[in-house]
């Protein structure tokens, strides 16, 4: 591979790479606004600026420019380097690039810095994007001097509502064009563009039109100032208190990756970011899945439920044993959910075989809306983990299972999650006799279940996704199991202990390795790069 | 050196100059049924190579060479778009050719596309010129009824059509890429280059885009020739040729439009053209073409050792230098339209400065961080300045913001923006402290008297 050289390090690059994109892919950062590895180049910010060594057998490009000798009180005339940006400048074998070590790059940059917050609010205090902003970052590492422009800014709309999730602040805003090209690029959709010129430019809205595609929440993800907010992320929390996890977004088939975000001290989730992911969902991720932290919270289980009233856990696996032990191969079935991670329908597999039960059922959410940008239809982020899992013994579908159970041929049934995939034929779950439900969420099959488990939801365990393409993916525990709820891969090898079966799972690790190896995440599991 | 010419200047003072029938008379459309007759594409190229036609829109760029980046053959279409933006301070010469001559660009824009591969030309005209627009309307017509534009123009099967486009009145808009954007209906903002406009401009099409002057002199330079036509020049030898429309304005008795080989320098543009300085008063200054050029003051010398070409001239007043795109850039100075705009020392400066900076805040489409904030900066200072309010600490910073603005921008308003507050900062550093701590010598704190 040719390299360059940036700085002191020697870099390699692949042909067509301009130099930041190549500097990003080893790890190094060049300051930059306006560039995003998902988006066109805009080269507006003017923050990647380098000084490359002159071309072989050339001068560099000098420019006149002036200092002031304060001391004689005369003007000397001077030349600097024409700077180039990083993000639109091509590379060439053995280019050299100077961005740490020149003096005129850092002058520049701290111009630009100075420059960008010369119009700007200011407004940290009351700013979601206070404590991962750019603005914040690059006036830390690039210069931090005082503000020399001391007069009134030059003001501008202020908590503009551009639809149902975004707020805009044309103050705050840098004019980078990361959200209009985020929309034209991505989503193809010309929602937004630019009005007025020069300090007045600002960001608007096409007419009639409001920001509502199904992609609006990465407008504000790509903004690299607080100018765009999510109305659903306002004001609730201080993103340096938050901690992050890896995780995988289990509000569809496509399983893309993203980060938990919650605060340790109240155990509560408070957004997802996506992570990036070449393979799976590259930088984005849908508002419907950006949102979808919300159900950690609510609707959940709680605790367990024996003959209608609340019981304590282990009561609820007596229970939920006593139903089991009358289990008739013939008239009972176990239902495994594509809401569900492999371990926790891995353990139920592993039950399921030493009761004998032979009829497997998979259940989930019901389809929705996709698109080919990133969201599946199938809105369960493991149906083909569990396909997978069950081997040859593929599962029937919740249109049979349902069939069965109206026909009144099904007596006890052990169940994973409570989501109908057809709601409109979920009456038929009353018609069983002894229903026990692990769910981690009311619905159907809690509702019509004699016994119910409260299971962890997805940010309360490790669990491993596999997603539409078969790549499995493991998203980490964010915060503690709520309530009396544990894992479900635990409750059952709880409720199988009961039966006179060991499963051996003490910890999560003792499901995965029991996995084969295509069903964990292991090498499958990407890192993230660093975000841009 | 002064030589009045009349190439594009010939029908100026015709009453009917601009119809067909006089632009036949004199001669019209001979080099374009010449070059349509009996010229390839690369001769003609060849020819405007020859005459070494700098770009009259203020870059220099040389003509012909530009052509010769056009594709040689390619799939999709050329196109030859003609900026009639006109925007620049004190620039006012390219209407006096679509008003009084327009045929001669129309000529020029049958040459130019056989020359760069095209069949189309679009002329894009400021929209406040609307007598040019209603010439060149006219013209097409009666150049097309004759046959010349359409699909065989002078019995050669090598269509041509010329379109006019009006502008929108964004200064930006004569930047040749912002332009290409405004023809195609999007934002008038500057295009990141690479990729150049011959490779693709005019709707991801190869185009060529020339000044109204550049392509309206093309035609003479096939009456005479090409290295007959450079030779025209008194500076033939670095590679600047032909003739070209000196403009002057400000406070000199004669404000106009005068056609003059190139060569001729400024003391002859301001004092003999011109007719001298208004009430005969002392010149404060003069920019030389354009409000983007760097202003220059009468004492400056010429002061260029390490170039032998500027051997006759070390020494001399900068008013004695022939006017030339690589003379005055260097000198630090620049040629840009070549439209003079001069200052007697009835000028202030100060409020001057203050009235060009106030110009590029608002024109400054605002994609860069530098251009767009830092010409609001400027002027911010200025209007303090001019207000009683300024501070010597805020004068120093001027400069800053200038030379950050310079070099690190998307096009070239950057620079236009930044040259001329570097030079009037520099040049009038006196006259600006005497406002912040005398309140300067404008009783009215406007330019208007
Ligand atoms: C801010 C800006 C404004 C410009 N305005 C004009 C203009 O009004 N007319 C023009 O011919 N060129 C203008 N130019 C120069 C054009 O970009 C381009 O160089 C020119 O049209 C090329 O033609 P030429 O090579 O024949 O000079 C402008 C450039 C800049 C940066
Ligand atoms: S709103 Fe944010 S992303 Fe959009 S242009 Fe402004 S700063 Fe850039
Ligand atoms: S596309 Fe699917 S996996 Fe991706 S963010 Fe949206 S819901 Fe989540
Ligand atoms: S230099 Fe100024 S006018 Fe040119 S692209 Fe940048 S902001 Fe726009
Ligand atoms: S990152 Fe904005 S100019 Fe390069």
């Amino acid at each position: 591979m040719p390299t360059f050289k940036l700085d002191d390090r020697d870099i390699e690059f692949q042909p067509g790479d301009t130099i930041i994109q190549a500097a990003h892919r080893a790890g190094v950062d060049i300051p930059h606004y306006c560039w995003h590895p998902g988006l066109s180049v805009a080269a507006n910010c003017r923050m990647c600026l380098v000084e490359l060594g002159p071309p072989p057998g050339r001068g560099p490009l000098l420019l006149d420019v002036l200092r002031y000798d304060a001391k004689t009180g005369e003007y000397v005339k001077t030349k600097k380097p024409k700077l180039v940006p990083a993000c639109q400048q091509p590379l060439t074998e053995g280019m050299e690039v100077k961005s740490q070590t020149s003096e005129h790059v850092a002058e520049a940059r701290a111009a630009v810095q100075e420059l960008l917050l010369l119009n700007h609010p200011v407004d940290c205090p009351i700013c979601d994007q206070a404590g991962e902003c750019r603005l914040q970052d690059y006036w830390l590492s690039h210069g931090a001097n005082k503000k020399r422009m001391r007069d009134e800014i030059v003001h501008k709309p202020k908590a503009v509502s551009f639809g149902p999730t975004i707020v805009y602040d044309a103050e705050r805003c840098i004019v980078c064009t990361r959200c209009v090209r985020f929309c034209d690029e991505v989503v193809g959709d010309h929602v937004l563009d630019k009005r007025e010129r020069g300090n007045l430019s600002e960001i608007v809205l096409a007419p009639g039109r409001q920001l509502d595609h199904a992609y609006t929440l990465m407008t504000e993800y790509v903004c690299p100032v607080g100018a765009l907010t999510a109305k659903d992320f306002r004001f609730k929390a201080r993103v340096w208190f938050l901690r992050s996890v890896r995780s995988v977004c289990v509000g569809c088939a496509t399983g893309c990756n993203s980060y938990t975000d919650f605060d340790p001290r109240n155990q509560t989730v408070y957004r997802y970011r996506p992570r990036d992911n070449e393979r799976v969902n590259k930088f984005w991720m849908c508002d419907e899945g950006m949102l979808d932290y919300r159900r950690i919270h609510t609707g959940r289980v709680l605790a367990a439920q024996a003959g209608g009233k609340q019981v304590a856990v282990d009561a609820g696996l007596d229970a939920a044993a006593d139903a089991c032990r009358k289990i008739d191969p013939n008239t009972s079935a176990v239902v495994l959910s594509a809401q569900h991670s492999n371990e926790d329908n891995f353990a139920l597999l592993q039950l399921a075989q030493r009761l004998g039960v032979t009829r497997l059922f998979l259940s989930g959410r019901p389809e929705g809306e996709g698109d080919d940008i990133l969201r599946s239809e199938d809105k369960n982020p493991n149906r083909t983990g569990v396909i997978g899992l069950c081997g040859l013994q593929t599962p029937g579908s919740f249109k049979d299972f349902a069939a069965l159970a109206e026909q009144g041929n099904l007596r006890t049934v052990l169940a994973l999650g409570s989501d109908a995939e057809l709601p409109d034929r979920a009456s038929a779950l009353s018609k069983i006799e002894s229903l026990v439900t692990i769910a981690t969420h009311q619905g159907p099959f809690v509702k019509a279940a004699r016994v119910v488990l409260p299971a962890s939801s997805w940010a309360e365990c490790d669990g491993t996704f596999v997603n539409r393409d078969g790549i499995a993916q493991l998203s980490e525990r964010a915060v503690r199991p709520q309530g009396q709820s544990q894992p479900a891969w635990k409750l059952v090898a709880g409720l199988a202990s009961r039966l006179g079966h060991d499963l051996g799972y003490k910890r999560v690790a003792d499901v995965q390795a029991a996995l084969a190896p295509q069903e964990r995440s292991g090498a499958a599991v990407q890192e993230a790069g660093a975000t841009a | 050196m002064l030589k009045r010419t009349n190439y594009l200047s010939h029908s100026y003072d015709k009453p009917d100059g601009h119809t067909l029938a006089a632009y036949e008379q004199a001669g019209g459309y001979r080099s374009a049924r010449k070059v349509l007759s009996t010229l390839s594409r690369e001769q003609v190229v060849d020819e405007v190579k020859k005459a070494h036609i700098r770009g009259r829109g203020g870059a220099g760029f040389d003509c012909g060479m530009k052509w010769s980046f056009m594709p040689k053959e390619s799939k999709k279409p050329h196109y030859l778009v003609v900026n009639a933006d006109e925007g620049e301070p004190g620039t006012f010469k390219d209407r006096t050719i679509m008003e009084r001559n327009p045929h001669a660009l129309i000529e020029g824009c049958i040459i130019g596309c056989y020359g760069v591969g095209a069949h189309a030309a679009y002329i894009y005209v400021r929209d406040e010129l609307h007598l040019s627009k209603a010439r060149l309307w006219a013209a097409i017509e009666e150049a097309r009824a004759k046959g010349y534009l359409g699909k065989n123009p002078f019995g050669k099967n090598y269509e041509v059509e010329v379109y006019v486009h009006t502008g929108a009145g964004a200064y930006i808009c004569g930047e040749e890429t912002a332009l290409l954007n405004s023809l195609e209906g999007r934002r008038g903002e500057p295009r990141l280059k690479p990729p150049f406009p011959a490779q693709v401009g005019a709707f991801g099409c190869p185009t060529t885009v020339n000044n109204v002057e550049t392509i309206a002199i093309v035609p003479s330079i096939f009456q005479v020739g090409g290295d007959e036509f450079s030779k025209l020049s008194a500076l033939h030898e670095w590679n600047d040729g032909g003739v070209r429309l000196f403009g002057v304005s400000g406070h000199v008795k004669k404000p106009g439009i005068y056609e003059c080989a190139v060569g001729l320098t400024l003391r002859e543009l301001i004092y003999d053209l011109g007719g001298g300085i208004i009430d005969d008063r002392p010149l404060l200054g003069v920019i030389p073409g354009g409000s983007s050029c760097p202003v220059h003051l009468p004492d400056e010398i010429v002061d260029v050792p390490n170039d032998p070409r500027f051997a006759p001239y070390n020494g001399k007043s900068v008013l004695d230098l022939p006017m030339g795109v690589d003379t005055l850039r260097g000198v630090g100075g620049m040629l840009g339209t070549c439209c003079a705009i001069v200052m007697s020392d009835a000028a202030d400066p100060v409020l001057a400065l203050h009235n060009l900076m106030r110009f590029y805040r608002h024109e400054s489409c605002g994609q860069c961080t530098p251009c767009r904030e830092g010409c609001g900066w400027i002027e911010r200072i200025l209007d303090k300045v001019i207000e009683g309010r300024g501070s010597i600490e805020e004068l120093n910073e001027l400069h800053e913001i200038a030379s950050n603005i310079t070099g690190n921008t998307i096009c070239a308003f950057g620079d236009g923006a930044a040259q001329p507050a570097l030079s009037f900062v520099r040049k009038y550093r006196k006259q600006l402290e005497d406002y912040i701590l005398r309140g300067g010598q404008s009783q009215t704190r406007t330019l208007e008297a």
